[in-house]
């Protein structure tokens, strides 16, 4: 698949048509995807008019869209009007979207191509896009293994190069985790600088829409049509954009990348190879390396399964057969209507809803909630004193390469820690990349981790090109 | 942090979820694992943290009714029936 950078200036030259382009994605989806089983819809008839509508404005002399036929898979808790938007879920299944998402509109007018939409973990919650009900996403890679999650399919589908563009959405690091499980870029930017509107809601003081991108140019390019103030939106933040790309620099001189020293201790030998590797080209590249304290990042992902979940549980209350989701058929009385309908969530779902609603239980309330929400707000100071000393700080995405499919154990501990690294960005609210850099011993890919302060994505996106660009 | 089996039940009672008793052994021990877990916070000295406040009415809209016929057909279009210019739902009991 062609880069953006590629395909924009073979569109605007002539060079190819964007029906020409959006025929070739879709011939790349038709022979990978019954493998990879990324995409859960095409859009072939939507897609080919929107490439014929960009042409045509081509050959009227119009002025295109920064995504000018650029083909662009969206993930499939994003809506798009006339479009399921399913959440993987039993419970969605016949779910159409009546309105389209701010995400999806900025696109369109971007004239990007809206190509698809792809598959994820139910309801947004997992790490290994294993609980879809459209089954599991295979990691390109090595299709023995998962790609990660929950935007499993939007990575997977970048990898295996059938769109140069996908949207995710990451709640505790379901945009960096399977860009690095699968081998691509990752971008979750700060929470506000992306509209949340007409998205469906897992945790909504942690959900923010990401890209996922072959290379981090193109994920600057996908970040900036995206990014922006939407009235739709309240907690948006009203701040101008950023070319980001123009904010590329020569080089890394003056720039200060923190490396949270007690956050790493324990480390797989691979993960931390990559990792040192990264931190002496960054030196090699100009920028001043320094050892700083974030010594309650560690209680990000406990912080993060209590409040998330609890989140959830009410989010989730909507999908009760009146309002949203399956409807029962027949019930005798209302309680029975109820638990007929929710029986449609995953095994899963089931189980975070039940963990979210312990916790806010009169019982547990002050214990877990109000304690998680504390110590969330002591960590959000941490990282705002952290980044008065430094621009970025440089983590693991993941602290494992791709796993097996298949690997999923009784103890939930395993995979809830596979966030241990991402889950801190949407706990502090942060910009966070994941960049391929190298392989493990078994030659899978491994991503490294850029955090920056909110409304600061050039500073992650600046040290991720030049990391990138050094391989 | 003890959970047992009937701590699983309520919850799924006030989730409006009906746990099965395979689903409700498999929950006790992954919550059980999970807020042991959690309980690592109580290391963490929250003694005078304040949750920051949302000042809310900066971000509601004034409850004015808007009337927009156009938007209100365009809403009733999505229900598969309508009657008397309001969408008509299925009937739930």
């Amino acid at each position: 698949m062609m880069t953006i950078v590629q395909i924009l200036k073979a569109v605007s030259s002539g060079e190819q048509t964007a029906e020409q382009i959006t025929r070739a994605a879709l011939a790349k989806i038709a022979e990978l995807n019954p493998t990879i089983n990324a995409f859960v819809e095409v859009f072939e008839q939507d897609a080919l008019a929107q490439a014929k509508a960009v042409d045509e404005k081509r050959s009227r002399g119009e002025k295109l869209g920064p995504l000018a036929g650029v083909p662009v898979a969206i993930k499939d808790n994003i809506l798009y009007k006339g479009h399921k938007a399913t959440c993987c879920s039993k419970m969605l299944a016949n779910y159409v979207a009546s309105y389209t998402s701010t995400v999806v509109e900025k696109l369109l007018a971007a004239d990007a191509v809206i190509i698809g939409r792809t598959n994820m973990d139910e309801f947004a919650m997992g790490s290994s896009n294993q609980t879809s009900v459209y089954g599991p996403v295979k990691n390109p890679v090595d299709t023995e293994r998962v790609p990660g999650g929950s935007s499993g399919g939007s990575a997977a589908a970048v990898a295996a190069g059938m769109v140069p563009l996908a949207l995710g959405t990451d709640t505790g690091g379901s945009v960096r985790q399977p860009a690095s499980f699968c081998g691509v870029v990752g971008v979750k930017p700060g929470y506000g600088r992306i509209s949340r509107y007409g998205v469906i809601a897992f945790a909504s003081s942690a959900d923010q829409v990401g890209v996922l991108a072959a290379n981090v140019q193109d994920a600057a390019l996908g970040l900036e049509v995206l990014s922006g103030k939407d009235t739709h939106d309240s907690t948006s933040l009203d701040a101008p954009v950023p070319a980001y790309t123009q904010h590329f620099t020569p080089d890394l001189k003056g720039v200060k990348v923190g490396l949270p020293k007690g956050f790493l201790d324990g480390l797989y030998e691979d993960i931390k190879l990559r990792l040192d590797a990264a931190a002496e080209q960054l030196k090699k590249l100009g920028a001043e390396m320094v050892e700083v304290d974030v010594p309650l990042a560690k209680y990000s992902a406990p912080c993060y399964y209590i409040i998330t979940s609890a989140e959830a549980s009410s989010n989730l209350g909507r999908y009760d057969g009146i309002r949203y989701g399956y409807s029962a058929q027949e019930a005798p009385d209302l309680n029975a209507y109820y638990l007929q309908s929710r029986a449609l969530f995953g095994l899963e779902v089931k189980k975070r809803l039940i963990i979210g609603t312990y916790a806010l239980t009169s019982q547990r309330y002050e214990e877990c909630f109000l304690k998680a929400m504390k110590v969330r707000e002591l960590i959000r100071q941490d990282f705002k004193k952290v980044f008065e000393n430094v621009d970025v700080l440089l983590t693991p995405t993941s602290p494992t390469t791709a796993f097996r499919l298949g690997k999923w154990g009784k103890n939930p501990l395993s995979l809830y820690l596979a966030d241990l690294y991402t889950c801190p960005g949407n706990i502090g609210g942060l910009a966070g990349i994941s960049v391929p850099y190298g392989k493990d011993k078994k030659g899978l890919p491994v991503g490294v981790q850029f955090y920056g302060p909110i409304l600061q994505e050039e500073k992650i996106l600046n040290a991720a090109y030049h990391l990138e660009k050094s391989l | 942090m003890d959970i047992t089996k009937k701590d699983v039940e309520l919850a799924g009672k006030l989730a409006h979820m009906h746990i099965s008793e395979e689903e409700s052994s498999l929950y006790e021990e992954q919550l059980k694992a999970l807020f042991n877990w959690v309980q690592e916070l109580s290391a963490v000295n929250t003694d005078g943290v304040t949750l920051t406040q949302t000042d809310l009415a900066a971000f509601v809209r004034s409850d004015v009714p808007v009337e927009n016929e156009a938007l209100a057909q365009e809403l009733r279009n999505d229900f598969a029936a309508q009657e008397n210019a309001c969408a008509k739902v299925k009937k739930v009991l």
